[in-house]
């Protein structure tokens, strides 16, 4: 099968999986225990804002004839207005995705920074102690709830050493004073950037271990070309092929697991609003977000897909 | 031939070098130090969550406001929290609910997506097809906001937390073990058991399970730990158990506001979800390493 023809299918089955995105989506507000309307106005809402929020959201007509209207207004990019703010959710997203897709893109920066020359020296001196001192704190990274580590990174570097800010993120441009926007995003940014470090510094390390075993990595090695060549020219780049489908994977989950951080560090993103959304069962904020997301994150799969093929024409999909 | 006879025949082939397998795997597993640790730690949680009610020196809900914050000393080892409340208690309370939520939630999530999988992979054709792109479908949410956004419609309670994950991690069985079914019904002893005309579902549950189940363990390992950091945020923004019950999550999310005065509040419950995801994830690498044939091969010649 040609590359075309590979992502002609891939594409083609993209309808399929955003309706069932759509369905699952128009689902959360309809399994609800209880009547909708009740939860999102509370139980002293007056009869007559209940028959109208009812009115808004179709709740009147049949499952499929909601669904169908529902669909028609996202197709025309309408996701509807916030049951709290009365501001319309394409809006809310619009200010707030560019904040936590800052975020998420310097977690992934300084992720991969750590995680490529860790996992190379690991693989390059696997079984001896460096090799399993880093594993092992790779896994101890894995295993921490990042919420948990922002609190601890929050007592020392900033209660105790004073070296950064809590908060601060949003309040002053890039641009205008790099100096005071730039300290604030230290910490959210390290407390999301070390669980994806283990994961790329561990997937690395069995890349490379893989490259590392192939035949011409020993012809180059039999021909006397000096270790650092070897590693870097022949074996690195092929290892980090795999890293690419895996980066785009994990930047769009990073995107969704930023909702912890911005939560703990009071960061005006796409997470803390989604919090307050669920806390105060804002169904039209939730469907939107959770939509939105879930396209987000299939369109970086497949361009990662795309990437991947391009990359390495070795790989062709059957 | 019927039924009946090729299953005693093919358990005299296959009994001997199946049970071997297995015994194989646990002697690599075993000579795995960080897995045979990991081990040893899980059981002595599992105890130590058995025995909460036994070993915790005082009512985790408790409160005695006299001794609010008080550090971590001789009559409080972990110190206590800000209404007074023992924190050793509520940390062997807490672990109860971790473990639980763990083991409930890969008990749905295997309970949905493991049939599903056999099902897409053996049948193959429309079912396949819907399987898969409802799998492509659910896989296309990241998983801890599909969680937060299930958690907004079903109610902030810790068993919607059991209910809204497994659902959540439902959809990887599926589609791993749709894969490795998709390759263990080529093999001969499947051709053979269609042969003699045995049902379908007698070769799904016969054949094709116990063939697929290794990676299915690896799994559950993975989503067990997954799940306990899952529940531990949840909790932490307030999305799951509710106070005044102990959960590692909820204890953070309040200890979030002592950070200054009591540290200590932080570092405990960390330390507590720490070592247990750890221990859950080393018994994931060792089984991985130990169930999978190729590694194991490097490891015995090694």
């Amino acid at each position: 099968m040609t590359v075309s023809a590979y992502l002609l299918r891939r594409v083609a089955q993209l309808p399929l999986v955003i309706l069932v995105i759509t369905v699952v989506v128009f689902a959360l507000m309809r399994v609800t225990p209880g009547d909708p309307v009740v939860i999102m106005l509370g139980v002293y809402a007056s009869p007559e804002a209940l028959e109208a929020a009812r009115q808004e959201f179709n709740l009147d007509k049949p499952l499929p004839a909601q669904y169908v209207l529902w669909i028609g207004r996202v197709v025309r990019g309408d996701l509807g207005i916030s049951i709290r703010t009365r501001e319309a959710v394409t809006r809310t997203i619009a200010d707030r995705f560019p904040t936590s897709l800052t975020l998420a893109a310097a977690a992934i920066l300084v992720s991969l920074a750590v995680a490529i020359p860790l996992g190379v020296i690991a693989a390059y001196r696997r079984n001896t102690w460096i090799d399993q001192a880093s594993m092992v704190s790779a896994m101890a990274g894995l295993s921490m709830p990042n919420f948990a580590l922002a609190l601890l990174l929050i007592y020392v570097f900033a209660l105790r050493l004073g070296w950064v800010p809590v908060t601060g993120i949003g309040l002053v441009s890039v641009w205008e004073n790099p100096l005071r926007a730039i300290p604030p995003y230290v910490l959210p940014v390290v407390a999301l950037a070390v669980a994806q470090t283990a994961v790329m510094a561990r997937l690395m390390r069995s890349s490379m271990l893989e490259v590392l075993s192939q035949e011409y990595i020993r012809v180059a090695r039999s021909k006397g070309l000096r270790e650092h060549l070897v590693l870097i020219h022949h074996a690195l780049r092929n290892a980090l092929i795999p890293i690419i489908t895996v980066v785009a994977i994990q930047f769009a989950y990073l995107v969704g697991s930023t909702i912890t951080i911005e939560f703990i560090f009071a960061i005006p993103g796409l997470g803390s609003v989604l919090i307050n959304a669920v806390l105060n069962r804002d169904f039209p904020v939730i469907q939107g977000f959770t939509l939105f997301m879930a396209l987000f994150f299939i369109l970086s799969n497949l361009a990662a897909d795309l990437v991947y093929l391009l990359a390495d024409p070795r790989i062709r999909y059957t | 031939m019927s039924d009946s006879t090729l299953r005693a025949s093919t358990r005299l082939v296959d009994a001997v070098p199946a049970r071997s397998q297995w015994r194989l795997a646990i002697r690599v597993f075993r000579r795995n130090r960080l897995a045979a640790s990991g081990f040893v730690l899980l059981c002595t949680l599992v105890v130590v969550t058995l025995a909460a009610p036994v070993l915790a020196p005082a009512s985790p809900i408790q409160t005695d406001l006299t001794q609010k914050l008080v550090p971590p000393g001789p009559a409080h080892v972990f110190g206590t929290d800000h209404f007074g409340r023992d924190m050793l208690s509520r940390l062997l309370h807490g672990a109860r609910v971790s473990l639980a939520v763990g083991l409930v939630v890969i008990a749905i999530s295997m309970s949905i997506g493991v049939p599903l999988g056999l099902i897409a992979g053996y049948h193959g054709g429309p079912a396949d097809h819907v399987i898969s792109r409802m799998v492509d479908g659910l896989l296309a949410f990241p998983p801890f906001l599909l969680a937060v956004a299930i958690m907004g419609s079903l109610g902030q309670e810790l068993r919607n937390v059991m209910l809204a994950l497994g659902l959540v991690y439902a959809p990887v069985f599926a589609r791993l073990v749709r894969g490795s079914t998709l390759a263990v019904r080529e093999e001969l002893y499947v051709g053979a058991a269609v042969a003699v005309g045995a049902h379908s579902r007698r070769i799904l549950l016969r054949y094709i399970l116990p063939n697929v189940l290794a990676p299915i363990v690896v799994q559950a390992t993975v989503s067990f730990s997954q799940a306990i950091l899952a529940e531990a945020s949840l909790s932490f923004l307030g999305l799951g158990t509710q106070p005044p019950n102990p959960s590692w999550g909820r204890d953070l999310s309040e200890a979030r506001r002592y950070l200054v005065d009591a540290p200590w509040l932080v570092l405990f419950p960390t330390l507590a979800i720490m070592i247990s995801v750890l221990s859950v994830n080393f018994i994931g690498d060792g089984l991985r390493d130990a169930l999978d044939p190729r590694t194991r091969l490097q490891r015995e010649t090694l």
